[in-house]
């Protein structure tokens, strides 16, 4: 497969795809989703190499009639491996009645959105050259510092598509290339051992990866002699963006889906309008975002990908629907359907069911930059400079949350302190958002797909 | 298959690999999702695959398809075996291992189950999924939601080698699930969840306290508690942990840090500690393949996907690391045997360092006993999940517990989590009860290295720890 015909190959495919379906059943309705991707993957890890190369590709065949649906899929995008999913749908479609009221139908054809941009050279870039790269930054962070132990280095390329046709006529595709690198050291002082990460993912433009190593370095080494906090108190905390990111996807990330408000999960499904976070706060999904990790022209089930605001000044503006839901809610969809998410990793997208996710979260800047934010705290705060362990296994219909900062300082007097062993940060999503202190300036994109500045808020429960 | 297999294996060592591993799987898996009168999923997904892992220099290379078709099986080999040079010439830290041996399965390899998932209809199985909704549904005005899940995944493994190697069995797993959330009367949520899941036949779900019904009942009677339910102070407390939230914490806490490849680059808090007192004489944690199902329950893996037989490893026995779970090359290198603990979530990964059923062995403590031993403090019951940073550090939740009060359990409290240092931890366990359960799940599983979700058995019994640090309400 090639890049250039990628999406002339998988339209031809769920063409023929669906007039065999037809043959089948006139009557039923069916969807067909391919997906292709090639991957080039290194890892070195303190010397030891792992190296990937090999195409995923699959289909999927959502099949519908009298309000019953059902969904099959295959690995291989063969014409036999999608006759055998469209039979086994079909199969667990007349085996049993189970009934989905909800159901009106898959997505109606519409004008596609744009594909984001991305540099060709992506498909370039050999298994040498990605060796190259990830040895040159384990280098880099094993020369910053001799305490540093372990370097372990990630970089890959990969590059794909998918095409989406269904019996309304529907028929589209979209394709996109990324690179990334990502570097995680750990600094060891005795028996004491802290860990950073740093990273480049883009689409537009090959990794820069110079200066990775050594910031990732630099940051597991500033994080050495750390103190007992020594106390359970109620204190400030400070976010910076990639614990911004964290926190952004494990309290909004499923709360503002449509689907989770539709099915009584989520605690703002009645809020629409009201106010559920500090005013400060505006963000918003932009899946035509052009530089955006997930951006496409069409979503999963081949609506058109677009932007949508979600807060605005501290208001719940909209949820995020596919068409499904969309339809129970009495909206349109917002183009925010996925089988796949590049946040956790390696799910195989044409076996997942079609889900509501975000997209591309962007948070709006405010002015501060993080010394002034640090400035600005007067007594004690915690500073979370990384991924607090934890963060994600919260409820989005409880809000609550509970997560150990194992990257943190303390603030004291507006000015920076010194590194602190593990704390324990806990509270309620979503009374944070309404005690939002600060929003910084100091905009970041994340590997969450979630482009935020460093965010303050009260009120969280620190143990450590 | 296996001809084709060892057809790659051959062209692998024709073109330079100094050894080569073949695998193919050919996998159902079924997923059955209702929330609450509505079928959100109705499911079934077959995965077949070849992969392909070529050595070469003490590096590796890895390439898969999902064709069976000769040329892009060559064209598979081929890469990977580029990719393996590619790597020896960059690899400073050669992992190579020993020949042995050729391993040949037999069909006693394969966990027998009475009903097996693939000879009942969707019928039978959707209905196991009705009536854990519609049981739950008794339990009360509250209920704002109920999700009803059944998953099941099965099929062949086929695995090859150079050295000659045939491994074929059948890999099953079943699992229904129900999850019920409560609206309190101040309009916040709350869940109660229940579950029966591993290597098992439908029978299982005959069993008491595996029905469809009981788990209904279970997970609406969670909710139901969880309204009234308090939240938990912040602090360090005495706990007594249930053997599910005790098996989170022998795989998430300590498994992934005695995993191998973390071992071998110094990235694990374990690395050169074998001989070293961590924990107390009641923390011994093992990984084992094969436990005995039928009586602990669990995952069956009589192999890995490097093609080694199923071993029980004793991690940590009475406080002391004893062994690290292993490939064949982080073995070799830290000059320790094989554990077959080398696993891939699908045929698109390289098989890499993985747990099997981890778990806290017995005590000799009764339920009682251990509430006396607790005395004060945190009795936390069930998880949804965890995590661990490189350091030791974790976090784990408890859906639910109760706080106990001079031996006698008093109110229920809200989910709670614990948090503090895996070595800490260890050195604070006091002891266990004589009840071992183990439990494996469809959904959801055990994610590492990109590789997300591995089904993964895990459990205990029950443990006394003192000094648990709980998240909750300071103040």
């Amino acid at each position: 497969m090639k890049y250039e015909n990628l999406k002339d190959e998988l339209l031809s495919a769920v063409d023929s795809g669906l007039k065999y379906a037809r043959t089948i059943d006139g009557k039923a309705e069916f969807e067909l989703y391919l997906f292709y991707e090639h991957a080039t993957k290194v890892k070195i890890s303190q010397g030891v190499v792992d190296a990937t190369d090999g195409s995923v590709e699959g289909n999927a065949i959502r099949v519908a009639k009298d309000n019953m649906v059902s969904f099959a899929s295959s690995s291989g995008i063969s014409v036999e491996r999608i006759k055998r999913s469209i039979n086994e749908a079909l199969s667990s479609l007349r085996a049993v009645s189970i009934k989905d009221e909800r159901f009106k139908g898959f997505c109606k054809p519409k004008r596609p959105g744009k594909e984001g941009v991305f540099t060709k050279e992506i498909l370039n870039l050999s298994e040498e050259t990605l060796i190259n790269i990830a040895r040159d930054t384990v280098k880099e962070a094993q020369e910053f510092d001799k305490r540093i132990h372990a370097v372990e280095s990630e970089c890959s390329a990969e590059w794909g598509g998918f095409a989406v046709g269904n019996t309304n006529g529907l028929q589209q595709a979209s394709r996109s290339a990324l690179n990334g690198c990502e570097v995680a050291c750990i600094a060891v002082k005795e028996e004491e051992r802290r860990t950073a990460y740093e990273f480049d993912i883009t689409r537009e433009r090959l990794i820069k990866t110079s200066g990775i190593g050594t910031k990732a370095a630099q940051k597991a080494v500033s994080l050495l002699d750390a103190k007992k906090l020594n106390k359970t108190t109620v204190l400030p905390t400070i976010w910076v963006p990639i614990a911004a990111a964290s926190y952004i996807v494990a309290s909004l990330g499923q709360s503002t889906s449509g689907g989770s408000v539709v099915e009584g999960l989520s605690p703002l499904g009645d809020k629409i309008g009201q106010e559920i976070a500090d005013s400060r706060l505006t963000i918003i999904d932009d899946g035509q975002n052009p530089t955006g990790i997930n951006t496409e022209a069409i979503d999963a089930e081949g609506y058109p990908q677009q932007k949508t605001t979600i807060i605005e000044k501290g208001r719940i503006k909209q949820f995020l629907f596919d068409s499904y839901y969309a339809q129970i809610y009495g909206t349109e969809s917002t183009g925010n359907c996925t089988r796949q998410t590049r946040i956790f990793g390696s799910s195989i997208p044409y076996e997942t069911s079609p889900q509501i996710q975000f997209k591309n979260f962007a948070v709006e800047p405010g002015n501060k930059n993080l010394d002034a934010l640090i400035a600005s705290i007067d007594g004690q705060a915690i500073l979370i400079v990384d991924i607090p362990i934890g963060i994600f296994h919260s409820d989005v219909s409880t809000g609550e949350f509970s997560a150990v900062a194992q990257s943190a300082f303390l603030v004291e007097d507006c000015e920076k302190k010194w590194p602190l062993e593990p704390v324990s940060v806990s509270g309620d999503f979503y009374n944070g958002l309404k005690q939002l202190r600060d929003v910084g300036g100091d905009l970041e994109k994340t590997v969450f797909t979630v482009e935020t500045p460093t965010l303050v808020f009260d009120g969280f429960s620190i143990v450590g | 298959m296996l001809t084709e297999l060892q057809k790659c294996v051959e062209l692998g060592e024709k073109i330079g690999a100094e050894f080569v591993e073949a695998r193919f799987e050919d996998l159902t898996l079924r997923t059955l999702s209702r929330v609450n009168d509505v079928w959100k999923d109705v499911i079934l997904r077959s995965r077949a695959g070849i992969g392909i892992v070529c050595y070469y220099g003490g590096a590796s290379g890895y390439s898969f398809t999902s064709s069976e078709e000769d040329k892009e099986l060559e064209r598979t080999v081929t890469r990977a075996c580029k990719m393996a040079k590619a790597s020896a010439n960059a690899a400073s830290l050669k992992l190579d291992f020993d020949r042995r041996t050729p391993l040949k399965s037999q069909k006693s390899d394969t966990f027998q189950v009475k009903t097996h998932p693939k000879t009942e209809d969707l019928g039978y199985k959707t209905d196991l999924v009705n009536r854990t909704v519609d049981k739950a549904r008794e339990c009360g005005k509250s209920i704002s939601s109920i999700i009803g899940r059944y998953g099941e995944l099965y099929g062949r493994k086929l695995f090859t080698n150079s050295e000659g190697s045939v491994i074929d069995w059948n890999f099953e797993l079943a699992d229904l699930q129900c999850r019920v959330t409560s609206k309190t009367t101040s309009g916040s949520l709350v869940n109660g969840g229940a579950q029966a899941g591993g290597t098992l036949g439908l029978e299982h779900f005959n069993t008491k306290g595996s029905t469809p019904e009981d788990i209904g009942e279970e997970a609406g009677t969670y909710a139901k508690e969880q309204i009234r339910a308090k939240a938990c102070s912040a602090g360090k407390f005495r706990a007594l942990i249930e053997n599910r939230l005790a098996g989170v914490l022998a795989h998430e806490s300590f498994g992934h840090l005695s995993e191998g490849d973390f071992i071998v680059v110094g990235e694990s808090p374990l690395a050169g500690k074998i001989g070293a007192k961590l924990g107390t004489k009641n923390a011994t944690i093992v990984d084992y393949g094969t436990p005995d199902i039928s009586k602990f329950g669990g995952l069956w893996l009589p192999y890995d996907d490097q093609g080694m037989k199923a071993s029980r490893t004793v991690i940590l026995n009475e406080g002391v690391l004893e062994h690290y779970l292993h490939n064949r090359g982080t073995a070799k290198y830290l000059k320790q045997e094989p554990t077959a603990n080398c696993r891939a979530v699908h045929f698109g990964f390289m098989p890499i360092p993985r747990m099997t059923n981890t778990y806290f062995t017995a005590g000799d403590l009764t339920k009682e006993e251990a509430l006396e031993s607790l005395d004060t403090g945190v009795y936390a019951i069930q998880t949804s999940g965890g995590q661990v940073g490189g350091d030791g550090s974790f976090l784990f939740k408890a859906e639910r517990g109760y706080w106990v009060q001079n031996g006698e359990i008093k109110e229920p409290i809200r989910e709670v989590s614990l948090s503090g240092n895996i070595l800490n931890l260890l050195s604070n366990v006091e002891g266990g009860t004589k009840d071992l359960h183990l439990e494996a799940g469809y959904f959801g599983g055990c994610g590492k290295g990109g590789q997300f979700p591995l089904p993964c058995g895990l459990g205990g019994p029950e443990l006394v720890i003192r000094e648990v640090t709980f998240g909750g309400k300071a103040g």
